[in-house]
């Protein structure tokens, strides 16, 4: 069983619950165990508000797309933009700030390298391809 | 679903917002708004009860750091409670079990706030 979906968003940071609420639906429908879907959730946020901020900076309205696909031993969130290329993954180096708080800009990447077991980027045919995948048991029948 | 939602409630001279629901890109902001709003309206003990919450994103995090700033500039304290389960674990991830005042539960917190017992 592979069950895709594609989600269209715009550059709007309320889109994000667009596609919140879709796998939120998915998780429901194919049983994504909770924790890994709050993990997904939190890292789904991350990466697509990442596109929102940093991809365009003309102040036009763009369209990308966000790819949900539910295996039986994983989910994979995929997002494909036509923005400025940006790796997120050497974007943004760990810091500190100087009195030792960490410097939120790049907490979110931080956070997505703990939270999914697949944290990948492409540059293809001028489109960013960034790939986020969980693994877990989809499907489990105690949650 | 499980859209953020803010509560207030006082006891004693502490405010205590409790938050739920999610706390991500789409809804940080009215963290941050609510809490910088009692900073600015003068309270000097806040404490946040994230024991309802589903889950934080790092816009949270900045929200909640913002508003530690912005206590400290005031000379106020804001601390936070109840951390369990997943949102706990994103506390830990992100490295902010130490750059937080936070305490297990209401009534500790109260204790550390100096404020009376939580009803």
């Amino acid at each position: 069983m592979t069950h895709v979906v594609d989600v269209r968003l715009h550059n709007d940071i309320s889109d994000i619950g667009i596609v919140r609420d879709t796998l939120d639906n998915l998780a429901r429908e194919f049983r994504i165990p909770n924790r890994a879907l709050t993990q997904l959730q939190v890292a789904l946020d991350e990466i697509v508000s990442n596109v929102i901020k940093y991809s365009w900076d003309d102040g036009a309205r763009h369209e990308f797309l966000v790819r949900i696909t539910v295996q039986p031993d994983r989910v994979d969130l995929e997002i494909f933009d036509d923005g400025t290329e940006f790796d997120p993954m050497t974007a943004f180096l760990p810091n500190h700030a100087p009195e030792g708080r960490p410097r939120p800009g790049g907490l979110g990447i931080h956070m997505i390298k703990h939270l999914v077991d697949r944290f990948d980027y492409e540059r293809v045919d001028g489109r960013n391809h960034t790939t986020l995948s969980k693994t877990c048991e989809v499907g489990s029948p105690e949650e | 679903m499980n859209a953020l939602s803010i509560g207030q409630t006082r006891a004693g001279g502490v405010c205590i917002v409790t938050l739920s629901g999610r706390i991500d890109s789409t809804s940080a902001s009215d963290v941050m708004a609510e809490l910088t709003r009692l900073i600015s309206s003068g309270e000097k003990s806040i404490l946040v009860d994230l024991g309802a919450v589903l889950y934080l994103t790092s816009a949270a995090f900045r929200a909640l750091l913002v508003a530690t700033d912005e206590a400290e500039r005031r000379a106020a304290k804001l601390a936070l409670c109840n951390l369990a389960g997943h949102v706990r674990e994103l506390f830990e991830m992100g490295g902010l079990l130490d750059v937080f005042a936070i305490h297990n539960s209401r009534e500790d917190a109260l204790k550390q706030l100096g404020g009376p017992r939580a009803p």
